[in-house]
Order: C-alpha cells, then structure tokens, then sequence
C-alpha cells in the first residue's frame, strides 16, 4: 500500500476521478453521452462479476434484473408523483426483493443448469412484460424527457463508482469476501468450515441484482424511452458477460476494463458505419478469440511487469504478496 | 373434435422436425459436455444454404439434401478440434469458458447472416410445397409429413449406427465415460469430431425444413436455440429417449398453445415449463437424464 508503486497507482486513481468529475465541462455531448454509456456498462459488468467473477455461478439472466429496474422506475415515475431519485431506490428495492426470490428458486440448479436457468428466467421476464397490460408491450413505455447529460453522466458515474467501491470493499478487503470466495473454491469444504453456503449464495446473487437494478432505472430516464428488446433483451446480459471476460473474470479493474474498451469499441463501430449487425460480427469475433487465446482477461496481460522492467514501481516480487 | 385431432397432428408433425435437433444436439452434449449456444445458427445456416441453392444452382433443396449435410458435416468435423481446445482449456470455470464460446459462434453467425443478407424474409421452394394430405378432413402438409418421416428414419438409422457399428459403440462408451473408454483405446479425439459433424449435419438438415416449411431469415436461429435447450433440458441432459419424448411434447405444446391460448403466449408458457422443469425434475421428464 505504502510502496511507490501503491502511491503511484492512488496518486492515478485520484487524478482520473478529477478528470471524470471535470469530464462534462471539457468534452462535447455527444462525448459525453458515450461517457454514461461507458460508466453505465461499468456498473453492469461489475455486477454481474459479483456472482460471475466472485461466486463462479454463471448467469445469462442478468439482463432480466436491468429490465425490471427500468419498467420498475418507468412506472413508477408515469402513475405517481415520485421524483427519480426516489423511484430509482424503489426500483433497486424492488430488484433486490425480485432477485432474492430468484436466486431462492434457482440456486436449486448449478454449474450449466444454473446458466440455463436463469436464461430460461430471463426470456420469461421479456414475455411477461409483452404481456403485461400496463407495460405498453412490444411498444414499450416513455418517461417525460429531461435534457440534462451532465445530471445524467453525473448519476451514472456515481453509481459505476458506488459499485467499484462496493466490489473492491465487500469481495477483496472483508471477510464476507473471502467466504465468498471459499464457495467457489469448493463449496462442500466451505460448508465444513462453517459458511453457510446457501445464505452466502443466495446473497451474492441478489447484490448483484441490486445494481442492475438502480442503474436500469437510471437508464430508463436517460434514454426516456424502454421497450423489451431493449431492456430486457438477451443482449443486455450477454454483453454484461463478455465484458467481464475481457477484462478478466474476478477481479475488481478487469470488469471496468473490459466495459470501457466494448462500449467504446461498439461506439466506434456504429458511428463508422452506423449498422448495429456488424457489430454483432466483430463480438463475435471478439469473445471466441479473447476464450480461445486470452481466457483470463486483458488485466492479465503482463503489462505489470513491463512496467517494473522500464522502472515503475519497481519492487521485489514479495510471495503471498498478491492475493489472487 | 376435428380441431384438437388437427392440433394434435400438426404439433406431432412439429415436434418430428425437432427430434432431427434433439437427437444430435442430446448426442454432442453427452460425448463433448458442451452446451452448443450456437444450434439454432446452424438451423439458420441450414436453412440459407437450401435457399441459396435454390436461388442460385436452380435445383430443390430438398432433393439435395445429401450435398448440405455432406457439407455442414466437413465444416463441423474441420473445425471441432478449435472448439475442444476451448473446452481443454485449464481454466477455473472450463465449462463457462466453452458455453461462452458457442455463445461468441453464435453471435457470430448472426451478426455475419444480417450483414450479408439482411433481415429479409425469404421462402424455399420445394417439389412439396403446397401439397397436402387430406384424410377423413384432417389436413397433412406434404413437407411437414416428410419433415417427420425423415426424422423417424434418421432416428432409426441412427439407434441402429450407435448400437449396431464399432464406431456407433465407440461413441456411446465416450457418452458414458470418457477416461475408461480412452482406456480401452477408443480415440476420445476422433469421436468427438466425428460426433460434432454428425449433429451439425443433422441440424442443417432440420435447417432445411424448417426453412422450407416456414421462411428464412437471419434471426431464426435464437427460437431454435430455446426450442434445442428446452428438448434437452425437458429430456433429461444426455438422455436420448427424453429429447425425444421432449421433442414431441414441445411441438404438441406449441401447437396447443397457438390454437387456445394465443401465439404470443408460446414462448412464456415454454420457459416458464423449461424453468420449474430444470428445478423439479433436473433429470428429465422422463427421469433418464444425467
């Protein structure tokens, strides 16, 4: 913590969060709103590295989570005077609640199981919403438009921060953490140690449900504008994976990696040439390559080591020093 | 009376061309335990191969059936040893590692199919089409009838092939235990490509009819990927009689559900099942499952 290369690395972080604080100030909207994006799906793929990353149970149903918080804001904020800074903890309530009741049910299941379950749940929630009576189905819901993208960038940088701290906090730095931890190791010797693994389990998914949630419904009225397909499609979760994979599963900056170059990367396609299904090509191409080649992220490249050869922070490798 | 007997007949019709999917994709999972995210993709690229034969060759697909099989089967058997290397990977979640995998192919695919061709609807013309069976005023669509009794035989050759021939043995002693079929000199390698290209061959040919018998388009292959996870899932992973059985129930479920409930009510009534089956009864319906 107290070596050049920990002051160095707190000396960076401050002076980034300076700079993102400034952000909207400096870069033009458009800029700008490609910034929310990018700290929105920060907040997503840390969430669902929470029970991906750290859990080791695999969900394709995250986006289900995202979805609810959307609808869950959006009517909230059509049938009631509630302002959104209220509606948004309602929503992220309502999440936990509905994801604590999902992960009761499905943590029945695990390893492929698991993955096909919540799938399966997902795509359940995206037909029920089509069907729902006050959901607006396949026409979705509209929000009264604010045209603010600084309050926006702001809310949504918040809350991709609230979930870095909440993840490097709970998972690296507590002993909830490392029971956590413990589970995905083996969960049959954390049960003999006393972890009530189940409990730990059923947590885990519904904090990282929680997020999804909030930042959903901050969505919702960022965009104003939410249909199924677009909240609650398959999409939402599988990039939430993906992400994480490329940056690096189970780990608190591969997450925020990983997001930030896709989102990015995606931005970039789509203003190149404005197609969304050559995007869709180059994922693709993206995640077989990243499994194939890369399988445990970006953050593992040895760029590290580069560092310290060329002088920065150099230091003796200290064994135990690096939990993994 | 004469609607639910046609109802009945059309959902086992339905659930025949899903049992062409559920034999390969329940056979894949049980020799590479891998779960292919990407069959519908091949359902898809099935589907386009007979149409581009058809636009461009000028022949009926159906006839040239052999030839998309022949082909998808090469592809599938060239490029399985990437997919393994995927699943051999040394990795602390291998299994996600490989699921995520075909979930990249089938992104993949997609994404290639709407570049390239577009979200159009196209139609496969075929020496059957509009052709139809009446009996005692039961209507059979023509295509659909010989969807079903092609997969009835393929099914059949097939129990045959795995019972009856070294390899067909070879491939159930890897389904059941790969370490001790390796034991007994079984090259676990070569089954599993050889097994990769038999279901890829036999998705497109299920790609084939299902294209003809509905339309073409690039975004088909998602509906058949929940329709192959469903027969596997309701059947019971690996178990063969369960995907069939599970085949049939999902085409008589569709159909019932179009006809009294309503089409858009097909795909929650379908997860919904595919949910509390995979909590209640995890081994299958038919409690075979692994």
């Amino acid at each position: 913590m107290f070596s050049r290369y920990g002051t160095l690395k707190n000396a960076m972080c401050g002076l980034g969060l300076v700079a993102l604080l400034l952000l909207p100030f400096i870069i033009p909207t458009f800029w700008l709103r490609i910034f929310t994006g990018v700290s929105l799906w920060v907040g997503l793929a840390l969430s669902w590295n929470m029970i991906g990353g750290y859990m080791g149970y695999i969900s394709f149903g995250h986006g289900a989570f995202f979805g609810v918080g959307a609808y869950a804001t959006a009517l909230v904020m059509a049938h009631t005077p509630i302002p959104f800074g209220i509606a948004i903890l309602i929503s992220g309530t309502l999440t936990y609640l509905f994801a604590r009741m999902v992960g009761y049910l499905t943590f029945r299941l695990n390893g492929t199981y698991f993955a096909i379950g919540t799938w399966a749940f997902a795509e359940m929630m995206r037909q029920v919403v089509l069907l729902l009576p006050f959901t607006g189905g396949s026409y979705g819901m509209r929000l009264p438009p604010v045209v603010n993208e600084g309050f926006f960038y702001y809310v949504m940088l918040a809350l991709a921060v609230a979930v870095l701290i909440f993840s490097y906090f709970i998972f690296e730095k507590s002993s909830f953490g490392l029971k956590v931890k413990s589970v995905r190791e083996e969960e049959t010797a954390a049960q003999t140690l006393g972890i009530d693994v189940e409990k730990v389990k059923n947590q885990v998914f519904a904090l990282s449900g929680l997020f999804p949630g909030v930042i959903g419904g901050a969505y919702a009225y960022w965009i104003t504008y939410i249909h199924p397909d677009s909240v609650l499609g398959p999409l939402i979760a599988d990039q939430m994976v993906v992400m994480v994979l490329l940056g690096g599963i189970g780990t608190v900056f591969g997450p925020v990696i990983g997001a930030s170059l896709m989102y990015i990367g995606n931005r970039i396609i789509w203003v190149t040439w404005g197609d969304s299904s050559s995007y869709l090509v180059i994922l693709g191409l993206a995640i077989c390559f990243i499994i194939r080649f890369l399988p445990e992220g970006l953050i593992k490249l040895p760029i590290r080591e580069s560092l310290r050869r060329i002088g920065v922070g150099a230091r003796q490798a200290i064994p135990n020093e690096e939990v993994r | 009376m004469e609607l639910i007997i046609q109802t009945l007949v059309n959902g086992l019709l339905i659930g025949g061309i899903f049992i062409m999917i559920a034999v390969g994709f329940t056979l894949a999972f049980g020799v590479m335990d891998i779960i292919d995210f990407a069959v519908g993709e091949w359902v898809m690229l099935g589907a386009f191969a007979a149409y581009w034969l058809q636009t461009l060759v000028h022949v009926d697909p159906l006839l040239f059936f052999p030839v998309i099989m022949l082909t998808f089967g090469a592809a599938a058997y060239v490029f399985q040893p990437v997919l393994q290397s995927v699943i051999n990977i040394k990795h602390r979640s291998a299994a996600l590692m490989a699921l995520a995998f075909t979930f990249g192919l089938s992104t993949f695919f997609r994404g290639a199919a709407l570049t390239l061709w577009g979200f159009n609807n196209r139609n496969i013309v075929t020496f059957l089409s509009d052709q139809s069976i009446n009996i005692l005023g039961i209507t059979l669509p023509a295509l659909r009838v010989a969807a079903t009794v092609f997969a009835v035989i393929i099914t059949i050759g097939f129990m045959v092939f795995l019972n009856k021939t070294k390899t067909g043995v070879a491939i159930r002693a890897a389904a059941e235990n790969k370490t001790i079929a390796g034991l007994m000199g079984i090259d676990g390698q070569k089954v599993a490509r050889t097994v990769y290209a038999i279901y890829a061959a036999l998705t497109s040919l299920a790609g084939v009819f299902i294209g003809s018998i509905f339309s073409v388009n690039p975004d088909m292959g998602l509906r058949y990927t929940a329709f192959a996870f469903f027969v596997v899932v309701a059947g019971g992973m690996g178990s063969f009689a369960g995907a069939i059985a599970a085949a049939i129930l999902l085409g008589l479920i569709a159909s019932f559900v179009s006809v009294y409930v309503g089409g858009a009510y097909i795909f929650l009534i379908l997860f919904l099942f595919l949910y509390f089956v995979l909590l209640f009864f995890s081994k299958g319906i038919l409690g075979k499952g692994l």
